[in-house]
């Protein structure tokens, strides 16, 4: 049976998205980080740096979101969230590391600013510097969905899912992407799905209560 | 025919590398950033984004240097580079993606304030900063390497040479390997298939 070790309020949500697509058995064992669970020495033993998510399936043990995604697409996901063809397969791999090195570092750096700090502290700085760096991506972005309204070709694939669930920390600290409107649009469909919603809608009280705490 | 873009001031070295370990055939395109090459029309066709390297073969045309990594070893190495069975290639997604995300946003920030500035402008306090990152990073690594030879297991996959390939940037600015003997004699092993 498949494990996914991290808890709602993690990137485990990205896996728990795609398994939920893949329509896969698995077995979620959320670890709590306000009670160190990810330092236990059972979780150190299968992700030495206690960090999640982690996944295990049978022989393979893997942590790194992004990923995980690309495992689970490969594995279990041929000829639908993983193409049959080079071109495509080219693309999944390519737009996931994309949005792992180049989106994820600014979309992120808004979720420290705009979450996990309050006014008074934001850097405005960097804010910005962030806002004009995010500006070509979505550029970017929106040739590539010109030639088909998806990132890897004429169907919803791992480089959709890898890409929106990034693109969610621009979404949750308020960057307004209306004046990308192929983006927006591509993006409400993909993070819209069904599968996903399932994860969200378990995720919501949880982060709830957390951003209380935060901000509180 | 494969045809790589960026010159061998850019990250499509990484990528001369991977060539050269599967013997594909392959052509350079010396597309030269920093003379403003990228941002012509004639490679913004190959990628808007006006990054090298970029790589087309056939059909495909991409960007990003590791993901080309792991697309020429899945097409090109398997049983090889890229493994038959499903944990090793696990392996190679999990390693590239902790190459990108965990340890080449602190090394190429260090090299920036270091050495790619010019004097005048560098930061010195940035590149610390940088550096400050990489203990942890690098001893998932020192970790890792304990009890086997190779990231994946047994033998060299893409895994390796997408990692190799970022810690090695480190000795251009003399950075100290010595709490790492185990990645230490990894990268240099790694290193040494170059020629």
């Amino acid at each position: 049976m498949i494990k996914l070790y991290g808890s709602l309020v993690s990137r485990a949500t990205r896996n728990l998205w795609m398994l939920e697509e893949l329509g896969l058995d698995y077995e979620h064992v959320s670890l709590d980080w306000a009670k160190q669970e990810n330092r236990s020495a059972a979780y150190l033993a299968i992700n030495p740096a206690g960090k999640v998510p982690t996944l295990a399936d049978g022989d393979a043990t893997l942590s790194e979101s992004l990923g995980i995604n690309l495992y689970l697409a490969q594995k279990y996901g041929q000829g639908g969230l993983w193409p049959d063809d080079d071109a495509g397969r080219a693309r999944c791999v390519q737009w996931s590391f994309w949005a792992g090195a180049e989106l994820e570092p600014l979309a992120y750096g808004r979720i420290r600013e705009f979450l996990f700090k309050k006014e008074p502290d934001r850097d405005q700085t960097l804010i910005n510097d962030m806002a004009e760096q995010t500006g070509p991506l979505l550029d970017l972005m929106t040739l590539a969905l010109d030639d088909n309204g998806f990132l890897a070709g004429d169907t919803f694939t791992v480089a959709d899912l890898n890409v929106a669930c990034v693109m969610e920390y621009l979404d949750r600290s308020g960057f307004d992407i209306s004046g990308w409107p192929k983006v927006e649009t591509w993006y409400k469909t993909t993070y819209g799905r069904s599968a996903n919603q399932k994860i969200q809608d378990q995720r919501a009280p949880i982060a709830a209560e957390m951003m209380k705490r935060l901000q509180g | 025919m494969i045809t790589l873009y960026g010159n061998d001031r850019s990250r499509a070295t990484r990528n001369v590398w991977m060539l050269e370990e599967l013997g594909v055939e392959y052509e350079r395109n010396m597309v030269d950033h920093t003379k403003g090459e990228a941002k012509k029309d004639d490679f913004l066709k190959i990628n808007p984004g006006a990054k090298v390297p970029a790589l087309t073969d056939g059909d495909v045309v991409m960007f990003e240097s590791l993901a080309i990594n792991l697309y020429l070893a899945m097409t090109y190495g398997k049983g090889g580079l890229w493994p038959d069975d499903a944990a090793g290639q696990a392996a190679c997604g999990q390693w590239t993606m902790f190459s990108a995300t965990e340890v080449e946003p602190h090394t190429v920030g260090a090299l920036i304030e270091l050495i790619f500035k010019p004097e005048a402008v560098r930061d010195e306090a940035v590149a610390q900063a940088c550096l400050a990152k990489l203990p942890p990073v690098l001893n998932v690594l020192e970790t890792t390497l304990s009890d086997r030879d190779y990231l994946g297991g047994n033998s060299f996959t893409a895994a390796d040479l997408n990692v190799a390939c970022v810690v090695n940037s480190l000795n251009m600015i003399g950075f100290d390997f010595t709490p790492y003997p185990k990645m230490t004699a990894w990268v240099k092993a790694c290193v040494a298939r170059q020629g």
